[in-house]
């Protein structure tokens, strides 16, 4: 809310200057957002926190300076807004006669109102023309203009109906009927709906209550009677109604912060003595003021050593009752452990002790809180479990070369999405109810679309890269590895000889290299029928017994669909999964002092053995001193009969505490190779 | 003995002579080798007269030793010779560029994560995660929102069902918590939160943040300040300064917004980084955790925003878009 240096100063007496005042306001929580000069004056516009609508008024944050700074003292204008603006003698005609007003819904807690007679509508004087025009309110007639000033004076929003044109000349806060339309101030025309709350004459509605007055009953240049509305509406009806209808208004701000229940007559009253001020005249009769169900705040007591706990500072027994009194609280006890209060009627927002702590650590000032850190039993910090194996899992990514992205979750549909149930039927997406786009209407489901976008976005030839997070299924979150490589896999350099190109193996070493890395032991398992990959070049990945998802090389239709790289490969991995395996503990073995002794075979096989199961005959043929074994060249073609390829092996066997003869190590290379002719192999 | 002189000189003029480290090899297998010739002179000894044989002996190892002697400084020059010949043919253009390894690069989001891991869990705060789309009771029930907050609107918050919602913070968490862990405990957790809003340089839809909270016995708004205070320090560099000041959030009370000021960042301008508080008793004695004994506090950030200014980046959409124009520039 905006206010004028001037302004404030009608309400407190302060040594202090505008930028000074705006710094106290700040540390009471009322933020400065922005200070301007303004017609010659410092104008500042104060930010009024969602459950503070008391503070959306002159006198409310000058209630706030009072309480804070000892130095600063209020005016004789303060003293009677204090007192709440008793109202002058306003002759002896019964206001009932002249106008009338019911109320028929809960979200109206009170309804106030006044009439002026023999009006001149005419302009503002200058002075009030000028603060409202540095306030960024548009001077429009002086009875506009003085609702709108006392609006922000006291916090309690006005209307001014022509009481001419209220049929009946009787108001009735009601629900709106359905398809009931009003034509609002600002010339649009609303269908409204039962929830929303209006005020209507007998006929139908005149205004949006809380919000904005309808346009047939404005006050105009013409208008001699006037009906002045001061009422308190409830913050959610009025918070819904502005929303749906897109009207935001000050009196709506207001309104939608709460407002003082017991200020709604006070402001009729200052209006009153500020169109006296300017016009000589006066209301006419008394004051209808509808209020059928007025509370009485509860009182509520606050413990000082626990408040001092609280705050990490303390607070004596005098402070606070200064503190709270200058907030306008009501002390009906102090003792030096405690104090018994009530609550000011503009303070919903203080429901417990804890409210009350916070009151006195904000006027105390919470720059004086020292910083201290919390002392007592700490647990083991930092991540465990899934958590703390997910870490290892990115970083062993990282090591493996693979740059990482971060995606939205929310997105629309792709080519490589996770294919739903075709046995089912059953559509696994999960989808937002009103995405604010199509293009983010949908939870991914799986990691490879988002780095299908990346690779697109980026548009290079050579591009390793990987994501995790959390993708959705119906019912299900889970947390997802996806990696996309593509192009050239050694670093960045000018020898394309020495370059090895991404391919279905160089991805499955990365697999391997990650299941390694958290000591968990892989499988891969031929049978997969993935529509995104490539039939025959595809496979399902297996952790520590657990079935993670698939890799392999994308189908090329999926890949011309989606714009990737024809030889691009990929893998989703589910690490749910791995949550229930204990993180990988290392299998630690001696390691032997004697040489290792290498023995190379190459066989010639057919090419539809595979290699899992010449691997497996290797492994059980080769005992315990074969140390390890891998296959270092594969060749087919010239010399190699259709059908069979070459495959060479190397064996390297080491015996603990023992050296290996030649004679034992070629006894040993013996018994691997004749469990490979028992597979059809033949020694090349 | 004239024999041995004779050998000697023999051999020493023929490692002269020898012009390649090759033909040097040749003369000293032909000289010094097992079966060369001054090894073959020493086989001889055994046909001398006893009193001449250690004269003898003598006379052939200070002929080999000079030999040796020879064909050491020999081989040296030869080798030398050869070897600048072998650098010049081996000259390299070294202001050629080099061949880096592959290595992988985490996203800035991750690094900054990282050091957030790594500073609250030093101070013994726990890390866990909680789910991105959330019940509704977590997201706004368990945490002290009235039934008719403006947070809960479609408008504002992702619905996919009336119960399921894309979390808006990451506090979230609190609840699922309290509903299995006792106090005294302290957590944090850093995730992605949602709102519903349009993008642009200072709006996204998706953001992360850390969310981090404590609750023990006589917890107050110092423990707060502190502990934010060395986190703020750790990330922004330690002539960081933090300031409380009143603010208003359902899960908290008494609330606070905290900024920070350092000179070397922002001009000892105050920053605000984020909200904060003591942990609402209403949401403790939710969880049947007795508040005349125990208080907590709790403190969220968004993740973005760290990096933002720590670097200037005045873009929050950069860090979804995944160009790596831009992530290869965090380290």
């Amino acid at each position: 809310m905006k206010l004028t240096e001037s302004m404030l100063r009608d309400f407190v007496k302060s040594p202090l200057d505008a930028p000074e005042l705006a710094d106290l306001l700040t540390m009471t929580g009322f933020e400065l957002e922005e200070i301007f000069e303004s017609e010659g004056e410092s104008v500042l516009d104060i930010n009024i926190m969602a459950n503070r609508g008391d503070g959306a008024s002159v006198l409310g944050l000058s209630r706030e300076i009072l309480a804070k700074d000892p130095h600063a003292e209020p005016t004789e204008l303060y003293q009677r807004a204090a007192s709440r603006f008793p109202a002058a003698d306003s002759g002896s005609r019964d206001i009932w006669a002249m106008a009338s007003a019911e109320i028929q819904t809960s979200s109206c807690t009170r309804f106030a109102c006044r009439v002026f007679e023999d009006l001149q509508n005419g302009e503002s004087p200058e002075w009030l023309k000028k603060r409202l025009r540095q306030i960024g309110q548009r001077p429009i007639s002086l009875l506009v203009d003085l609702t709108n000033y006392v609006m922000f004076e006291v916090g309690q929003p006005l209307h001014a109906y022509d009481l001419d044109q209220l049929v009946g000349g009787r108001i009735i806060v009601r629900q709106a009927e359905e398809g009931e339309t009003l034509k609002t101030l600002d010339g649009v025309v609303h269908r409204l709906k039962p929830h929303h709350m209006v005020i209507a004459d007998t006929q139908k509605a005149i205004g949006l209550a809380g919000v904005m007055g309808g346009e047939e009953t404005e006050v105009t240049g013409t208008t001699t009677r006037c009906l002045l509305e001061a009422a308190h509406f409830s913050n959610t009806s009025v918070r819904r109604t502005r929303k749906e209808l897109g009207i935001a208004t000050e009196a709506s701000y207001r309104f939608e912060r709460s407002v003082d229940p017991e200020g709604v007559v006070v402001a009729l009253n200052r209006f009153a003595e500020l169109y006296a001020e300017i016009t000589g005249g006066k209301p006419v009769g008394g004051v209808i003021d509808v209020y059928p169900e007025r509370t009485e705040r509860e009182s509520l007591t606050v413990f000082l050593k626990r408040a001092s706990g609280l705050l990490g500072m303390a607070i004596s027994a005098d402070d606070a009752e200064r503190y709270l009194k200058g907030l306008g609280f009501e002390i009906l006890g102090v003792s030096p452990d405690s104090l018994e209060v009530v609550p000011p009627s503009w303070r919903t927002d203080i429901l417990r002790e804890e409210d009350l702590v916070e009151e006195l650590g904000r006027v105390h000032g919470y720059e004086k809180i020292p910083e201290a850190l919390p002392i007592g039993s700490t647990p083991l910090g930092g991540p465990h479990g899934f958590e703390a194996l997910t870490d290892k899992i990115r970083e062993a990514v990282l090591m493996a070369g693979f740059d990482q992205t971060i995606s939205h979750s929310l997105r629309d549909l792709h080519p490589l999405d996770f294919p739903a149930d075709s046995g089912s039927g059953e559509n696994t997406r999960v989808r937002v109810r009103q995405p604010h786009s199509p293009e983010m209407a949908f939870l991914r489901n799986s990691i490879l679309p988002s780095l299908a976008d990346a690779q697109r976005r980026n548009n290079v030839e050579d591009l390793h890269i990987f994501e995790i997070g959390r993708v959705h299924g119906t019912g299900v979150e889970s947390t997802q590895l996806g990696l996309m490589s593509a192009g050239r896999f050694d670093g960045p350099g000018w020898r394309p000889s020495d370059s090895s190109t991404a391919d279905f193996f160089t991805l499955k070493g990365v697999v391997e290299s990650v299941a390694q890395a958290v000591s968990l032991a892989t499988q891969f398992r031929r049978t997969t029928t993935d529509p995104r990959f490539h039939p025959t070049r595809q496979t399902r990945v297996v952790m520590a017994g657990a079935e993670l998802g698939v890799m392999g090389q994308i189908h090329p239709l999926v890949a011309e669909a989606c714009g990737l790289p024809p030889g691009t490969v990929l893998a989703e991995l589910t690490l749910d999964p791995l949550a229930s395996v204990a993180a990988g503990i290392p299998d630690y073995r001696p390691i032997s002092r004697n040489p290792a002794s290498r023995r190379d075979i190459a066989i010639l096989i057919k090419k539809d053995v595979p290699y899992s199961e010449i691997s497996d005959a290797v492994a059980r043929s080769g005992g315990p001193d074969l140390e390890r074994f891998w296959l270092f060249d594969v060749y087919e073609g010239q010399g190699v009969p259709e059908g069979l390829h070459s495959l060479a092996l190397a064996l390297q066997f080491r015996r603990m505490n023992a050296n290996l003869t030649d004679d034992e190590s070629n006894a040993l290379r013996d018994q691997v190779v004749s469990a490979l002719q028992a597979l059809g192999a033949t020694l090349r | 003995m004239e024999e041995v002189a004779l050998v000697q000189n023999e051999a020493v003029a023929a490692i002269r002579l020898a012009a390649t480290t090759e033909a040097l090899r040749a003369v000293e297998l032909d000289f010094l080798g097992k079966n060369g010739r001054l090894a073959n002179l020493m086989k001889g000894i055994g046909a001398l007269p006893n009193d001449q044989k250690p004269l003898f002996g003598q006379a052939v190892n200070a002929a080999k030793a000079a030999v040796e002697a020879a064909h050491a400084a020999r081989l040296r020059e030869l080798r030398t010779a050869e070897l600048a010949k072998q650098f010049e043919a081996e000259k390299i253009d070294v202001t050629m560029p080099g061949r880096a390894p592959r290595v992988g690069r985490a996203h800035v989001l991750q690094l900054t994560t990282d050091k957030i891991k790594r500073v609250l869990g030093s101070m013994g705060f726990v890390y866990a995660e909680s789910p991105e789309l959330e019940q509704f009771k977590y997201n706004f029930d368990a945490l002290n929102y009235p039934p008719d907050h403006p947070a809960m609107d479609e408008q504002d918050t992702f619905y996919v069902t009336d119960d399921m919602v894309l979390r808006t913070q990451c506090t979230a968490l609190q609840g699922r918590v309290f509903e299995s862990v006792k106090p005294p405990l302290r957590m944090f957790t850093v995730g992605r939160t949602f709102r519903n809003e349009a993008v642009d340089r200072t709006h996204n839809h998706t953001f992360h943040q850390v969310d981090c909270f404590m609750v023990d016995r006589g917890i107050g708004l110092h423990h707060l300040k502190g502990t934010l205070g060395v986190f703020a320090r750790a990330m922004f560099g330690d002539e960081v300064k933090i300031r409380f000041r009143p603010d208003f959030f359902p899960f908290v009370e008494p609330g606070v917004d905290y900024a920070i000021s350092t000179p070397k960042l922002f001009g000892g301008k105050w920053v605000e980084l984020g909200g904060a508080g003591l942990i609402h008793p209403n949401i403790l004695e939710r969880y049947d955790i007795d508040t005349r004994e125990f208080s907590g506090f709790a403190f969220g950030l968004g993740v973005e925003r760290i990096p933002m200014m720590a670097y200037g980046v005045d873009d929050l959409r950069h860090f979804f878009d995944n160009d790596f124009r831009f992530l290869s520039q965090f380290a």
